[in-house]
């Protein structure tokens, strides 16, 4: 369980979360969606205690993630991005270490179940150095489960793995998620509707958006541009579209018409169908622009900073 | 404390495989063994000469090892040995998994420290054989050697707790150890500069007080020649405390500066 309340962490005058709130329930699979820079690692890092916030509050399993870091941290199991290791220890060995300093019982019969279940059993005995990307990723993971924590706290496990590598991580997350509460960071976004219960979308450090991805999808159709394709002229049809009472804006682009509905109004995409059809052209395409998190995110953040014209830049590097 | 333990043990395992500890451990025993055969030699041969012409023979503490010799390499040994030990976790990011597991910074850096002064008090204690060597060639002084051990024991762990503090200050192996020698060297230089001091009109007090800082004067003329004083001890083990203490401070800011 993480209950996360006005959480702020500010490096002088930069502010890296902006006052956020959110919470993540056992048995779920919570996604923190950003791109690179967004704060995920920062909030990460304020949950597990690594980093006291400027102002607010995180609690985590019930207890205050720096007041009582001490009882935080044995019910938090942590990947932290860039999975450190130490490499010269056999993978057996970091986990067997990991689990004295936790007062894990029985270490060595534990370290090979937790290796066991990552996948990397026939490696025990590698030295660290000698594993790929991969498996060390699977590695840190251990090390993050080695005392069956409450809560999993995981910073961009998928990064840099191969695709096979990455398909068995993300169900390894799900496994995962039906037991304990895990809070996933990613800036990959098909991988946070993929895995997740529930996502939070988080850009320079605030809050964008937060809910199930359905419910996230629903939501920003309703309100998000229409694409219309049709097989007349644009020039033709963009008068008619333009004038239907739903809609605020239409513009040409490439084959097809971008519509962006009044906010007030219902669901123009009836009246601009019948519009179409009684003028008798015919209708091939009428759908969100938003079909799936990337484009929901994309949309976000154009929403979120109309003002400024540039935010969907960064996004398109992230969204590989 | 099980914390701790655990820190200690991979620390201390970790020491016997690396390289620089052993390099190191090999360039004192070597040094100080050539040092200490050249310094029988000496003696044996004055001693013939004495017999001859029915002078003294030397005395019985000349047949120690020279310990002056091994406290002053420690401004090489300490950094050697200390460098690694925080600078190689902030720079490879597993710090930060050391402070998110459920274990203060002062479980961590007296565990490192306790594994770094193990590590050196084995060295310490091999010097020995020459020790063992000396009672085969004549009679040595074993209360002076006793002192002598202690000294070196504590003026060591002083020594490597100065040290872990830069290796806390920077993530650069390099620079932790050129500032932990030189460091060290102004502690171990404080008497002379204390002396240089003293003969300036006016600056009696100032003088002492710097002597009393350094390192060579709690052991020097005092603990080198078998002298146990509670003072001297004292001011060990309050070395060794206090520079812990600001190691463990030093980590703890981490989380301030982000």
């Amino acid at each position: 369980m993480i209950e996360v309340k006005d959480l702020t962490k500010r490096y002088g005058s930069y502010t890296a979360v902006n006052a956020i709130s959110f919470d993540a329930k056992p048995g779920q699979v919570t996604g923190f969606l950003g791109p690179n820079g967004a704060g995920k690692t920062t909030t990460m890092r304020m949950l597990t205690g690594f980093l006291p916030p400027t102002s607010g509050h995180a609690m985590v399993a019930g207890k205050d993630a720096f007041d009582e870091s001490m009882e935080v941290r044995k019910a938090v199991g942590y990947l932290p991005e860039n999975v450190p290791l130490y490499r010269d220890m056999t993978a057996l060995g970091y986990l067997m270490y990991m689990a004295e300093i936790r007062g894990v019982p029985n270490r060595k019969a534990r370290a090979l179940e937790t290796l066991e279940r990552v996948r990397l059993i026939e490696r025990a005995n590698s030295k660290i150095r000698t594993l790929s990307k991969g498996m060390r990723q699977r590695v840190g993971l251990a090390q993050a489960l080695i005392h069956d924590p409450q809560v999993l706290i995981l910073d961009e496990p998928t990064i840099g793995l191969d695709p096979i590598q990455v398909l068995e991580l993300r169900d390894l997350v799900r496994d995962l998620g039906k037991k304990h509460t895990v809070l996933f960071s990613t800036h990959i976004l098909s991988e946070a509707e993929q895995v997740c219960d529930k996502v939070v979308i988080i850009n320079r450090g605030n809050i964008v958006a937060q809910g199930a991805p359905a419910e996230l999808r629903t939501t920003l159709e309703r309100g998000g541009r229409i694409v219309l394709r049709t097989n007349a002229s644009a020039d033709k049809v963009l008068p008619v579209v333009q004038n239907l009472p739903a809609v605020a804006q239409a513009a040409q682009s490439l084959d097809t018409i971008v519509i962006l509905p009044k906010e007030s109004h219902t669901d123009p995409r009836p009246a601009v169908a019948r519009a179409i059809v009684e003028n008798g052209w015919e209708l091939i395409e009428l759908r969100p622009l938003a079909v799936n998190l990337e484009e929901i995110f994309l949309e976000l953040t154009r929403q979120a900073e109309s003002a400024s014209a540039e935010p969907v830049a960064e996004t398109s590097e992230a969204s590989s | 404390m099980r914390q701790t333990i655990a820190v200690y043990k991979r620390e201390l395992a970790l020491l016997f495989r690396s390289p620089i500890a052993y390099a190191v451990a090999f360039a004192l025993l070597l040094f100080l063994g050539v040092l200490y055969s050249g310094q029988l030699s000496q003696i044996v041969q004055y001693n013939q000469f004495a017999g001859q012409q029915g002078a003294q023979p030397v005395g019985a503490s000349e047949l120690n090892l020279t310990t002056g010799v091994l406290v002053f390499l420690l401004f090489l040994v300490g950094p050697l040995l200390t460098m690694r030990l925080l600078a190689e976790e902030s720079r490879e990011g597993t710090i930060e998994t050391l402070m998110t597991l459920p274990m203060n910074e002062g479980h961590f850096i007296v565990g490192k420290f306790l594994a770094v002064w193990t590590f050196y008090t084995i060295v310490l204690v091999i010097t020995l054989v020459y020790h063992v060597i000396g009672h085969q060639v004549g009679v040595p002084d074993d209360g002076a050697a006793f002192g002598q051990y202690v000294g070196a024991w504590l003026y060591g762990g002083a020594v490597l707790a100065v040290c872990m503090i830069w290796s806390a200050v920077t993530e650069d192996q390099i620079v932790a150890a050129f500032l932990s020698a030189a460091t060290v060297l102004v502690l171990y230089l404080a008497e002379s500069a204390a002396t240089s001091l003293s003969n300036a009109p006016g600056l009696s007090g100032l003088s002492n007080f710097v002597r009393e800082l350094g390192l060579q004067a709690h052991y020097n003329g005092t603990l080198a020649n078998g002298i146990i004083r509670a003072e001297d001890i004292a001011y060990f083990i309050l070395v060794i405390v206090g520079a812990l203490f600001i190691t463990v401070r030093i980590v703890e800011t981490r989380r301030w500066r982000g």
